[in-house]
């Protein structure tokens, strides 16, 4: 053991920086592990801070699954369950707010949540610190409370008018009491009389939140169990934080953050691998001299598998402080984007224990197990290594084997790719990924061979020299080449995925709602909270001069299968005018039109996939009024619910059936002869009377939210760009490697009359061979692992349209041959300047 | 007792027409510190009797023994803990490890070994071979006679019974070379070790007490040699080998 920690060190600081390439590789694995892992966390606690600090003393909130208003009668349920103290009626709706002038866009409140409570038991639930004014007070009308920070952003002070949205317009409030409480961004927080909510949403009597405290030394769990009982199925018992749409979509981030930490991780491994194949060729004889003075295999092996431990460690540390400096950096570039658009504060960086266990394991794991390979065949060697005059054919020539393995792995890999979990999706790429590293290397002879031809034509002799040298060696070539495909193809598929994502967005904009304006709740993009609209927006629409077809959406919330769906309500005449689905086969426009003749529904893919939908099949919906049975007209997406599960029905059903008679977002064409003008200047006068509404013009709407969403891709090219880094090294370490061990052929090549530059392009011709094989490699492999990414991510929920990214391959092939070139700097240098007469000396 | 022994010892390379009979039928005893030499043109064998005897390499037929134990009998551990402790190796390109000391490669046995004052033992044995200044260098910071020396004294350090040489001086100048054939010698006759060295050179092989001649895999003639600069030859030129 002491011997082989003391060779392990010697030879790692007498080969300072071959260890610093390999160790360099482990530190960027673990980088992009343990800073990823910072970051998401630390995005959820946010947005689940955000969401719990409005909660204060309550220990229970009883909301309507079917997120519907719901009757004063549930608030005695619950307050009738022994063991609750009080329960208090709420209204709960998020508003969006018009911008302040003279605000910077980053200061703006977006939004505030309208919390409507009753006066008389609300204290014994919420607390209000007052720093100024009054609490609200039996007997209120039109007053509000808030926070003063909020009041400050606001530009309010006590006494002032508030002006909130509603669906009748706009609603005076005169501020009465300001709270000492701090304001965490994005729970923005206004108090009004639970009557003025009621109002101001076009509740009647209804309510949306009951609120409940228990009495002291109450079972949580048997009070929580017996107010469920108490209101039935229909009613979410619990949390505020449950059945988020962010939060589902920050677990998919986190999802696509743990595979680019995994790509790199595995590229790294590769790097190891092939950095320590080299390093136990190059000791060969040192280890046939070991072997024969009567050094054990076991501690030759140990030997090697040390120096990865130590390696493993050192990576580890220095990935990890990488990490969290990343982590920062990131969080600091994504801080303002997650605060405009989904009004959430970023928090400083928190790792979790998780990310640490990860990290460490991962980092010194995948070190450990990529030299353990190498550790054994150097074992293995023979003493009679020492013997020989000069080092023989290292590579076992089992390349044959291997493909057929490899390509056995790639056909597996598809099982995974199509099994239809996010788990088993990555897990199948990274098999994917490993099958075609095992299939690599039989490939390269022949391509050396045709790329071979193009580079002697550049430059002749120097490029037949470099491609015999890199079929002579194929095992290390092979291995090389798979960790430049390894970091291209993660870039190509990464990339793929991005871009469709980006295409399933612009599509939606595009296809979807093709209106020519759009009138439209500013948060719409969260699906949650918005306020909606009474029928006298799309009427005031329509009768502005010039403007043609109107048609508008509303949303209810429904289930089928026990399984929350949402329920869009579409005009059957006017909704084709001016919008239109993406069918799947044989579905077709006619299904629009049957869903005005009775119950019927036009499904999308995820909810027909999710319920093996076919057209005519029934479906049995349970709807607030009850269950109701719709027969399947269609199946078709648009964009904007792509997401999730989706049905549309009539309006008419929707009113009788979910009683929604609100809209949600009206869409208008222009006529053709109509002035735009004059037409846009009608409808900001219209839509002005709205403020929880925008007006957006196609082009404009398209453009801006095309620009929240670039603002987001570049953290994600940010990512890629750093995946790329280890594709470096590894050409880098190899073509180091390959100068090295061949200084003797070099010297002889000088002796023999090569000049400098001749040994110069030699060394470029290998190098660009190399990262070219390993660049088309790396893009065919990445192309069908995107490919295979986006079409799985659609089976699970998340349709996007597949489109070939062709800035990324061709980015990925500009890298991946300069990055050939780049590696090639350094050892081709070195070559050039090689004492011949040392060189012919060496062993 | 004969400190090596084999007897009938054969070794062929390869199977059917491409066979090659690399030993044919080997007796050959080394006494407890004899210098035998081994002499013979390319492909005679020499080297893979060496590595027989060695156990680094397994006979196809007949026997070896060394210090009394029969290498045809031993596992792989075994053999190997003979080779630490019995034999000695010294190469023809010094094979020193390049990121430790010339201590610490001296030494690299008796560590493996557990031994516990290895560090002095093989300062010891440099001092023996005239390396006493040089304890501190790595192989980079020796000359190529200096490196064989460091060699001889990592062969030495474990006290074996035999020290095995391959071309020892096939990598030196006239002048390192003739130092370590000396040197050589005086491993066998002052400090009693069984040296057994294969060499090119009749000038080098004069150093030794008995010269092995070999051919095709047969032992071709065996001499002693009176200590004399052309006694070598003359043998090799009466066996008809030059």
């Amino acid at each position: 053991m002491t011997v082989s920690l003391k060779l392990a060190w010697r030879y790692m600081s007498g080969r300072g920086l071959r260890s610093a390439l390999t160790t360099l590789a482990v530190v960027f694995g673990v980088m992009l592990i343990f800073g990823l892992n910072g970051v998401t966390p630390s995005l959820v606690e946010a947005f689940t801070k955000g969401l719990l600090s409005t909660a204060g003393k309550i220990d229970l909130s009883v909301t309507s699954a079917y997120n519907q208003p719901f009757t004063p009668d549930i608030l005695e349920k619950v307050a009738r369950v022994p063991g609750v103290a009080v329960a208090t009626p709420e209204v709960q709706k998020s508003v969006p707010l018009p911008p302040l002038d003279g605000v910077a866009t980053s200061q703006q409140v977006q939004s505030v949540n309208v919390i409507g409570v009753d006066p008389g038991t609300v204290a014994l639930v919420r607390e209000f610190p007052l720093s100024a004014g009054r609490p609200l007070a039996v007997g209120d009308a039109s007053v509000v409370v808030l926070a003063s920070d909020l009041a400050a952003r606001l530009k309010v002070a006590l006494g002032d008018s508030l002006v909130l949205p509603s669906s009748v317009g706009s609603t005076r409030f005169t501020v009465v009491g300001l709270m000492s409480s701090a304001t965490l961004p994005g729970a923005e927080q206004v108090f009004v009389p639970l009557a003025e909510s009621q109002q101001l949403f076009a509740l009647g009597a209804r309510l949306t939140v009951v609120e409940a405290s228990l009495r002291a030394g109450a079972d949580r769990a048997a009070v929580e169990a017996d107010v469920r009982a108490a209101v039935g199925a229909d009613y979410t018992v619990g949390g505020l934080s449950t059945n988020s749409s962010l939060l589902a979509s920050l677990q998919v981030s986190t999802f696509a953050f743990d595979m680019f930490g995994i790509f790199a991780l595995a590229t790294a491994g590769f790097i190891i691998l092939n950095s320590f194949r080299t390093v136990v060729a190059e000791r060969r004889r040192d280890i046939g001299m070991l072997r024969a003075i009567g050094t054990p295999r076991r501690t030759i092996t140990a030997m090697f598998l040390i120096e990865s431990v130590l390696q493993g460690v050192v990576g580890t540390a220095l990935g990890i402080l990488a990490g969290w400096g990343m982590a920062a950096g990131l969080m600091a570039l994504l801080g303002p984007v997650f605060e405009s658009v989904v009004h959430i504060k970023v928090p400083p960086v928190t790792f979790p224990a998780s990310a640490w266990v990860l990290s460490i394991v991962l980092g010194i794991g995948v070190t450990v197990l990529a030299a353990l390979v190498p550790a054994r065949a150097a074992g293995r060697v023979t003493p009679m290594e020492a013997m020989r005059p000069q080092l023989g054919e290292v590579y076992a020539r089992t390349v044959g084997r291997r493909a057929w393995i490899g390509l056995g792995l790639m056909v597996v890999s598809l099982f995974g790719l199509t099994a239809g979990t996010s788990l088993s999706v990555g897990l199948g790429a990274v098999v994917f990924l490993i099958g075609a590293a095992m299939a690599a290397p039989a490939a390269i002879n022949p391509i050396a061979d045709a790329f071979g031809h193009l580079l002697e034509a550049t430059f002749a002799r120097e490029g037949a020299i470099a491609r015999s040298n890199l079929q002579r060696n194929p095992g290390r070539s092979g291995i090389t080449v798979t960790a430049v495909m390894l970091g291209l193809a993660s870039i190509v598929a990464l990339l793929g995925v991005v871009q469709a994502i980006f295409a399933g967005f612009a599509g939606y904009i595009d296809r979807s709602l093709s209106a020519d304006y759009m009138v439209i709740p500013q948060s719409i993009v969260l699906g949650q909270g918005n306020v909606a609209a009474g029928p006298r927006l799309a009427a005031d629409v329509r009768h502005v001069a010039g403007i043609g077809p109107v048609s508008t959406l509303r949303l209810a919330q429904g289930r089928v299968n026990g399984a929350d769906v949402q329920f869009l309500g579409i005009d059957p005449a006017t909704y084709p005018q001016v919008a239109a689905f993406e069918w799947n086969t044989p579905s077709s426009d006619a299904a629009i039109g049957q869903l005005a003749g009775g119950r019927w529904l036009i499904a999308n893919g995820i909810f027909a996939s999710q319920h093996n939908l076919t057209i005519g099949e029934q479906v049995r919906v349970d709807t607030p009024n009850g269950q109701r049975t719709y027969v399947v007209a269609g199946i078709g997406n648009d964009y904007l619910n792509a997401k999730l599960a989706t049905v549309y029905v009539s309006q008419a059903n929707l009113a009788s059936d979910f009683g929604v008679t609100a809209d949600l977002l009206v869409m208008a064409d222009r006529l053709p002869s109509a002035d735009p003008e004059a037409v846009l200047a009608a409808m900001r006068k219209v839509v002005a009377e709205y403020p929880a509404f925008k007006l957006y013009e196609s082009a404009q709407w398209r453009s801006e939210q095309l620009g929240i969403f670039d603002q987001t891709m570049v953290i994600f090219y940010g990512l890629v760009a750093a995946l790329a880094i280890p594709s470096l090294l590894a050409l880098l370490n190899t073509l180091a490697v390959s100068v090295l061990g061949r200084r003797r052929e070099i010297g002889m090549l000088r002796a023999v009359g090569a000049t400098r530059r001749q040994v110069r392009r030699m060394v470029l011709a290998e190098s660009l061979l190399l990262s070219i094989i390993g660049t088309v490699f790396g893009v065919l492999v990445g192309l069908w692992l995107g490919y295979a990414l986006v079409t799985s991510m659609s089976a699970v929920g998340w349709p996007m349209p597949y489109i070939f990214p062709w800035g990324g391959v061709m980015a990925t092939v500009v890298v991946g041959i300069g990055f050939g070139a780049l590696a090639a700097f350094i050892p081709a240098r070195s070559a050039a300047r090689l004492n011949v007469v040392e060189a012919l000396h060496q062993e | 007792m004969a400190i090596v022994e084999t007897s009938d010892l054969r070794k062929t390379y390869g199977e059917g027409a491409t066979a090659v009979q690399a030993l044919d039928g080997v007796d050959l005893q080394v006494q407890p510190g004899e210098f035998v030499a081994v002499m013979g043109p390319s492909g005679c064998g020499k080297s893979t009797l060496l590595n027989m005897l060695g156990g680094l390499d397994a006979p196809t037929s007949g026997s070896v023994r060394v210090d009394g134990a029969d290498l045809t009998a031993l596992t792989d551990d075994r053999l190997t803990e003979l080779r630490r402790r019995r034999i000695g190796f010294i190469f023809q390109f010094f094979n020193l490890i390049p990121v430790l000391s010339a201590v610490e490669n001296a030494a690299l046995p008796l560590v493996l070994d557990g031994a516990k004052d290895a560090q002095a033992t093989a300062a010891e044995w440099l001092t023996n071979v005239g390396l006493k200044d040089r304890l501190a260098n790595r192989p980079d910071q020796l000359s190529g006679g200096e490196q064989q020396r460091v060699a001889v004294a990592r062969a030495l350090s474990t006290q074996p019974a035999l020290v095995l040489a391959d071309e020892p001086t096939g990598n030196l100048d006239s002048k390192a070379a003739t130092d370590i054939a000396g040197l050589l010698g005086q491993v066998a006759r002052e400090w009693g070790r069984s040296v057994l060295m294969v060499t090119h050179d009749p000038r080098i092989a004069s150093f030794a007490d008995r010269l092995v001649l070999m051919k095709d895999g047969r032992i071709v003639d065996d001499v002693h040699l009176d200590g004399s600069v052309d006694a070598a030859r003359l043998a090799m030129e009466k066996s008809g080998l030059l």
